[in-house]
């Protein structure tokens, strides 16, 4: 029923070295409807990865396999080097692979910094039993963590919204806590699932330069979903392309603009080029 | 225990599965107002009883014709349910534990009412189709092949109207639709209220033709809502074939285990049927993944 | 969170404890100090419950805990030859084993799954607590189940568990040790834990939570203080009997789930005020029996709607009140 177009061959093989997250075969099926199928993917250390396509695409789908929200029905992850491929999320966490949910989705009850601290508590865990015998942390161990959610609340530009409540914050300021937050469990992959959603072009361009900065300050590579173009076109080193759950197109950005298959899928669809 | 005959054997799963219809009717109604208002309508199983009670005193005090009675009952049922999501259920709509709790305050007073109203001995309306009919074998009383006749129509009569109505339609939409819904001029409160009214409605007859074919207690309430849960979460929630199919799995398994092993296993094996299934398949049998 | 230390608090706890210590004296009736137990009984249950709910899980197998608590305790102390102060706790113990047990399984299936998945637990329990004669006794049950062994004091008589006096103080003590464990737990860091989860728990696990080891872990811990209070009722009334309904049946895991929303859910002290006011309540309406469960079923909805942050917040709204009446 779908035409599933040829995969575009990338001119000149490049030699990266083993790529950070290898995607293979990556399949998933709801109930007869094939979401994603067959998904080749590889992603190299401090790459900036883009995942677009049209509504329905998979996309989220692909990330929800990576953050191990939703188990392949086929396929495998393999993530420096290791296989992944059934983790749940919390073990995902602890491997390096964090996560910036497509809504809002923060602890709207606590105050910004204290979001940051749950993140952070992932490396300084003491466990299911410390935390039990231990009412509260000893106050070097505080210290420590107040200092590092400053300094992630710093790089993102909200020290100053520190113990204002997240629920309270404006729209734009939430989806660079979610950044934030997912910054505290120290990944070495960061997948975003449409981090532009909804911001005006100030707020756009301030997190594109924060994915940047993460990339060239902390050496984190990043999967992004993304259906704003311009953003994507500039922001990313390479580009996938996804359309009815197959990847249809592969490059740099600049190849992408050209591919006419690609061109294709987004005719038809309301997608915001601009 | 292995002495039983295969009649005997045959005879208990036709009850089973006769008895469980009526239950569908339950299932049915729950699982629409759960997948429209997401309330867990606690206080159904006492709309069911009080639909009985409604139909046996119009029935049998009152001596007007059984199925008069019913479309009374179902009137009033329909009435109550409209009632009900209006003062209770409409104001809470986004608050899980709230409307929880309001359910289950109202099962607790709609079940000392009938209690106070009635008494407590057990009730049982005159049958309307006396006498029996062979069926494979088996000899099934009349009135419960109607009783079961009357609740398959139901059911069929309800999944045309989800199908092919437009309101129908909007009810059984995926919330992502509920929007277009919305624009098409039909409000979420009228969804609720619709919901309400139906499954209500259905309910009173279930709770009617139960008197009719069984008895009437205090607790046929519990009991069918306990039934109904069963059966909407075999089922998986959200899926009306599952309902049905889950009612039959119902019929068997009570038929079944009550001649095998005797009335409290009768009472255990559908539960634990439960947990069992939804322990390998967490979304129920025809439920969907998330 | 905000009265944490407040030391207003601290007086009130103290002067409460010391009333319900002080009781016995000028409350001589036996009836009103087995009525008392009950609601140390409730509150423990009611607390279990809303541990629970820290991690946005209702419980609606409560009933059902209480009864294995209860009959695990009473064979373990009539058949085994163990001491009731072993049993006791050892019947908490088998409920928080089965707990773990059954909370894999559960856990995976959406928020009222679980729900409706522990109400039918429940049900099944008291079903087979009912039906298996050689064990429980059936319809009939198990009586005299012993009080708890007498504890002696060097140098003063032994103090026996068989009146209604001494047992009250027994109750009183370990729902005070169970409401300060409960207390610490939920103030914890693994306290703050379970919120964090019930608050997003897709969130929590992308952080490293792992989120299926909390629930499980705050619905085993809830399951043992329900079969805590289920020992402690087998070992007062010295009879077990899983009747009809009644006990240990639905509706008393809904009245249980009352008390919580009613007494106040966002509060520790929420549960414990309403559990000690709803079931005290039923005793003011007492010559209109009949007519009880309709008054309190009335008044559930009631406080649903007119007073949604429970009988805990009365306090704070009458404050909230005065200062708007003062036009501060």
């Amino acid at each position: 029923m779908l035409a599933k177009t040829p995969i575009k061959e990338v001119k000149g093989m490049d030699m990266r070295g083993t790529p950070v997250l290898q995607v293979v075969d990556l399949t998933k099926y709801f109930g007869g409807l094939g979401a994603v199928v067959d998904l080749d993917l590889n992603v190299h250390q401090g790459e900036i990865s883009g995942l677009i396509g049209p509504n329905g695409a998979g996309k989220t789908t692909v990330l929800n396999m990576i953050a191990g929200t939703l188990s392949p029905t086929n396929g495998s992850l393999i993530f420096k080097g290791e296989d992944i491929t059934n983790l749940p999320p919390h073990r995902m966490a602890k491997k390096g692979i964090a996560r910036v949910f497509q809504s809002n989705t923060l602890f709207g009850n606590v105050s910004v910094i204290t979001n940051v601290r749950v993140g952070l508590h992932l490396h300084t865990n003491i466990g299911f039993w410390g935390a039990f015998l231990a009412s509260s942390y000893t106050h070097n161990r505080e210290k420590l963590l107040h200092e590092e959610a400053m300094e992630i609340l710093g790089f993102v530009g909200l020290s100053d919204q520190r113990d204002q409540l997240a629920i309270n914050l404006p729209h734009g300021s939430q989806r660079t806590l979610c950044l934030a937050v997912a910054m505290a469990v120290k990944p070495s992959l960061l997948l975003l699932d449409e981090p532009l959603t909804g911001m005006n072009a100030e707020e756009v361009n301030v997190m594109i330069s924060l994915i940047k900065a993460l990339r060239d300050e902390r050496g984190i590579t990043s999967i992004i979903v993304e259906h704003n173009m311009r953003a994507v076109m500039g922001l990313c080193n390479r580009i996938a392309v996804l359309n009815y759950g197959s990847k249809i197109a592969e490059g740099t950005p600049t190849e992408i603009s050209e591919n006419s298959a690609v061109i294709e899928a987004y005719l038809g669809t309301e997608q915001d080029v601009a | 225990m292995f002495e039983i005959s295969g009649v005997v054997l045959l005879q208990s799963i036709v009850n089973g599965l006769v008895l469980g219809w009526i239950y569908v009717l339950m299932a049915l109604g729950m699982s629409l107002i759960l997948s429209i208002t997401n309330i867990l309508q606690f206080s159904h199983g006492e709309v069911y009883m009080l639909g009985a009670y409604v139909a046996y005193y119009f029935a049998v005090v009152l001596g007007l014709n059984f199925f008069v009675s019913i479309l009374i009952s179902v009137m009033l049922m329909a009435a109550l349910g409209l009632v009900l999501e209006r003062v209770f259920f409409r104001p809470l709509r986004a608050e899980f534990l709230s409307s929880m709790i309001v359910a289950l305050g109202l099962m607790i007073i709609l079940q000392s009412s009938v209690t106070i109203g009635f008494g407590i001995n057990p009730k049982a309306i005159p049958s309307f189709a006396p006498g029996s009919v062979g069926i494979l074998g088996t000899r099934i009383g009349s009135d419960r092949i109607i009783a079961a006749g009357i609740s398959i129509a139901l059911t069929l009569l309800l999944f045309l109207f989800l199908k092919k109505s437009k309101y129908g339609l909007a009810l059984t939409a995926a919330p992502q639709h509920r929007e277009a819904c919305i624009l098409q001029g039909i409000s979420p409160d009228r969804m609720s209220a619709l919901a309400m009214a139906i499954g209500s409605a259905l309910a009173a007859v279930g709770g009617a033709l139960m008197g009719a074919t069984l008895v009437l207690n205090t607790f046929m309430g519990s009991t069918a809502l306990l039934k109904g849960l069963i059966i909407i979460v075999l089922g998986g929630m959200g899926s009306l074939l599952g309902v049905v199919v889950g009612g039959i799995i119902l019929g068997l398994v009570d038929g079944v285990v009550l001649v095998v092993f005797g009335p409290v296993p009768a009472s255990i094996a559908p539960l634990l049927l439960v947990v069992v299934i939804l322990v390998i398949r967490p979304m129920g049998l025809f439920g969907h993944e998330f | 969170m905000s009265s944490r230390g407040n030391p207003i608090n601290t007086v009130v706890i103290l002067v409460f404890i010391l009333f319900l210590l002080l009781v016995p004296a000028f409350l001589k009736s036996n009836y009103w100090l087995h009525v008392l137990s009950i609601v140390g009984i409730n509150v423990i249950l009611a607390a279990s419950v809303h541990t629970i709910w820290c991690t946005g899980e209702l419980s609606l197998g409560t009933a059902g805990f209480m009864a294995m608590g209860g009959y695990g305790s009473a064979l373990l102390a009539m058949r085994a030859g163990i001491s009731v102060w072993a049993a006791m706790p050892l019947g908490g113990l088998l409920c928080a084993i089965v707990a773990v047990a059954l909370g894999y399984p559960f856990m995976r299936a959406k928020g009222i799954y679980f729900s409706i998945l522990t109400l039918l637990t429940g049900e099944i329990f008291r079903l087979t607590a009912w039906y298996y004669r050689s064990l429980t006794g059936g319809p009939v049950g198990l009586s005299h189940i012993p009080s708890p062994e007498p504890i002696n004091i060097p140098g003063i008589a032994p103090i026996t568990f068989d009146s209604k006096i001494t047992y009250y103080y027994l109750i009183v003590v370990a729902a005070l040790l169970s409401l300060f464990v409960l207390f610490r737990l939920q103030r914890s860091q693994v306290g703050f834990t379970w919120r964090i989860i019930r608050e997003r728990d897709n969130l929590a696990a992308s952080v490293g939570i792992n989120v299926l080891w909390y629930k499980i872990s705050a619905f085993a811990i809830g399951c043992f203080f329900a079969g805590i209070a289920g020992a402690l009722f087998a070992h007062f009334m010295h009879l077990l009997a899983a009747d009809a309904s009644g006990k240990f049946g639905m509706f008393t895991s809904i009245y249980i789930l009352i008390y919580m929303v009613v007494g106040g859910e966002k509060k520790f002290a929420g549960p414990i005020i309403g559990a000690v006011s709803l079931t005290l309540l039923p005793e003011v309406f007492r010559p209109m029996q009949e007519y009880r469960p309709i008054i309190f079923g009335a008044l559930v909805i009631f406080m649903i709607f007119f007073m949604p942050q429970g009988i805990v917040d009365i306090p704070h709204s009458v404050l909230s009140w005065g200062r708007k009446m003062v036009g501060r």
